[in-house]
């Protein structure tokens, strides 16, 4: 599908940001630390923290809250709990983080689909903006680099204007009333823009040859990295919240006093917790921290041997910035598991 | 307060105290209001004057076992209740006057403090479950007050109420807050922690430090490793992570490096 392209001056982008806010609640990017950004509300253009390549946690949590409740019960029912649903507008999300709600998107609306997520996501309005790659960006790897879908308008920084992408039917019902701010992209634009995009396949610093991921991932099940990153690894799970694609949950049963009533909810959860893999008869499948990690390492560039079986990184380095051991850097992981003559075990070490 | 027939037929529950500071009472005295309609206070000498020692359908305990009375006393209200919940660090794990103190010797301590002729007999501090079969651990310090009522929600359907022991980073990371041990370098012991607090010291931008005891499993090596390589001198990462009463043998995997560095 073609998209419909636009330009929008910069100098009108505070009136694109009200005609946007007319919606429904804007969340973008705003600062929150020296080194951090986190998807918030905001009321005003001004709140937007353009420079934002990485928040700390992904956009999933609007579709998926961190928190949130199933179902309720009492003594002669149950019924699922139906979430109050207002439209939302998501600005400024990159090309790694539509790419893992593409991936997020399959996940929840494989049968039974979420209706959580699915009602979430079917009222939201998802603005994209390009970025120029840091040193942990590694989406070009991943094939995750350029937006393909998932985005209803897309912004892309030419200078002094954005080159605006008109998706689906929801993006062009959003600019239908600024329609005059914009003016149709002419041939100086569509050079602009190409240029941006060319330039920014070239920024990247950091990376690999994806080209034989899965299979060295699968030859180098028993390489002794593995042993020396468990050895730092602090089970904390901080690389699964952040990780756009990392979906599981906990389900929790919270009685009232009253002893005839209650809810279910349900609450992100980590695979690098040792009671995530602990069944009944106190057995578990992945006691270690080493069996836990190269478990979240296998989903994530290997993926699961599953009707579901693809990759499911998106290269946005989340894992990399807030992993307090410095073991999730994926790269350099990735580049010492293709390279050959290593010693493959520990054994073979010694 | 006179028993009307209606409490007699509801639950019993006793709020028992050895060694400790008596936060768990406080947060429970807090939250009495929506307990009572629920259950009948046999005994909670903190709260109410006249209390009762017959048998009891849960006995929630805090406070460490300190003293030779107190063994006696938790052995008494073991044999008189049906559910015994240990709340607070002090009754799971001893807090800070198992792990703090523990690097003293509890008879200078008596003697610095007592002088020559002690009225008080000091033990070691030592855990509920060191000396009784304990049906629950619920840490804290103090108790969170949600956690609590959903534990003593659970009981009174007989259930074994599920108590998280996950990490800290779990509560932060939700509550999507700046890693205070990545960006501000702090000693944050968040990592290996139990969670029920919701993160409230990294909230505010603070270390956490540790004070619900360890969470399942914790990687106190790993622990130790990254916050030496902050620059923390072995001692003071290991005074951190004993404070509040992990028990020795989680340290089994790092003595051995520790000795070498």
């Amino acid at each position: 599908m073609m998209d419909h392209c636009f330009v929008l001056a910069k100098d009108s982008f505070a009136e694109f940001f009200e005609s946007l806010s007319k919606l429904g609640r804007v969340y973008a990017p705003v600062k929150v630390s020296d080194q951090s950004y986190s998807f918030r509300q905001v009321e005003s253009h001004e709140q937007i923290a353009f420079e934002a390549l990485r928040t700390i946690l992904p956009p999933k949590k609007y579709f998926y809250p961190t928190q949130e409740t199933i179902l309720r019960y009492n003594d002669v029912q149950i019924e699922e709990h139906k979430p109050e649903i207002d439209f939302q507008i998501l600005f400024g999300v990159h090309p790694c983080d539509l790419a893992g709600l593409g991936i997020m998107d399959t996940i929840f609306t494989a049968g039974p689909a979420d209706s959580h997520y699915l009602n979430r996501r079917q009222s939201s309005l998802i603005v994209g903006l390009s970025c120029m790659p840091d040193k942990h960006c590694f989406c070009q790897s991943m094939g995750t680099d350029c937006p393909e879908s998932g985005y209803d308008l897309f912004l892309t920084d030419i200078g002094d204007d954005y080159l605006l992408e008109v998706r689906t039917a929801a993006g062009v019902k959003a600019v239908d009333p600024i329609m005059p701010l914009l003016r149709a992209a002419g041939q100086d634009d569509e050079s602009r823009y190409k240029a941006f995009w060319s330039n920014r396949a070239q920024a990247f610093t950091n990376g690999f040859k994806p080209d034989n991921l899965r299979s060295v991932m699968a030859m180098e099940w028993d390489n002794k990295i593995w042993d020396e990153m468990a050895d730092r690894c602090l089970s904390c799970g901080n690389c699964t919240p952040v990780c756009p694609t990392c979906y599981c949950f906990d389900l929790v049963d919270i009685a009232s006093l009253n002893g005839t009533s209650g809810e279910r909810r349900r609450e992100w959860d980590s695979c690098q917790f040792v009671g995530f893999a602990q069944v009944a008869a106190d057995y578990n499948f992945r006691p270690g921290p080493v069996d836990r990690l190269k478990f979240w390492y296998r989903h994530k560039l290997h993926g699961f041997d599953d009707p579901f079986g693809f990759q499911t990184c998106v290269g946005c380095g989340r894992c990399t910035v807030s992993c307090p051991a410095g073991i999730d850097d994926i790269v350099s992981v990735v580049q010492a598991l293709q390279a050959t003559n290593q010693a493959k075990t520990k054994h073979d070490a010694n | 307060m006179t028993t009307t027939t209606e409490q007699k037929t509801l639950p019993c529950i006793a709020v028992e105290s050895l060694t400790g500071c008596a936060g768990e009472l406080l947060v429970i005295l807090d939250n009495l209001e929506q307990l009572l309609p629920f259950v009948r206070i046999v005994s909670f000498p903190f709260a109410q004057s006249k209390n009762e020692c017959g048998p009891v359908d849960i006995t929630f305990v805090e406070g460490s076992v300190s003293q030779p009375h107190d063994i006696e006393k938790l052995k008494r209200i073991r044999s008189n209740s049906r559910w015994l919940i240990a709340i607070g660090n002090c009754a799971v794990w001893g807090c800070v006057q198992a792990g703090a103190c523990s690097r003293c010797h509890v008879e200078d301590m008596l003697h610095a403090v007592y002088g020559d002729e002690s009225p008080i007999k000091a033990l070691p501090a030592r855990p509920l479950s060191d000396f009784v079969h304990v049906d629950a651990m619920l840490s804290g310090c103090p108790i969170n007050a949600t956690q609590f009522l959903s534990v003593t929600a659970s009981l009174l359907k007989d259930h074994l109420p599920y108590i998280t022991h996950k990490p800290v980073c779990l509560e932060c990371k939700l509550r999507e807050n700046p890693c205070v041990l990545i960006e501000k370098n702090l000693p944050c012991l968040g990592p290996v922690t139990a969670a029920g607090c919701g993160a409230l010291c990294p909230s505010l931008g603070a270390a956490c430090y540790g004070c619900w005891g360890p969470c399942q499993s914790p990687q106190m090596a790993a622990m130790a490793t990254i916050l030496q390589e902050k620059g923390y001198q072995l001692d003071e990462v290991l005074s951190r992570l004993q404070t509040f009463g992990a028990p020795d043998t989680l340290f089994a995997r790092m003595k051995p490096d520790a000795e070498v560095a």
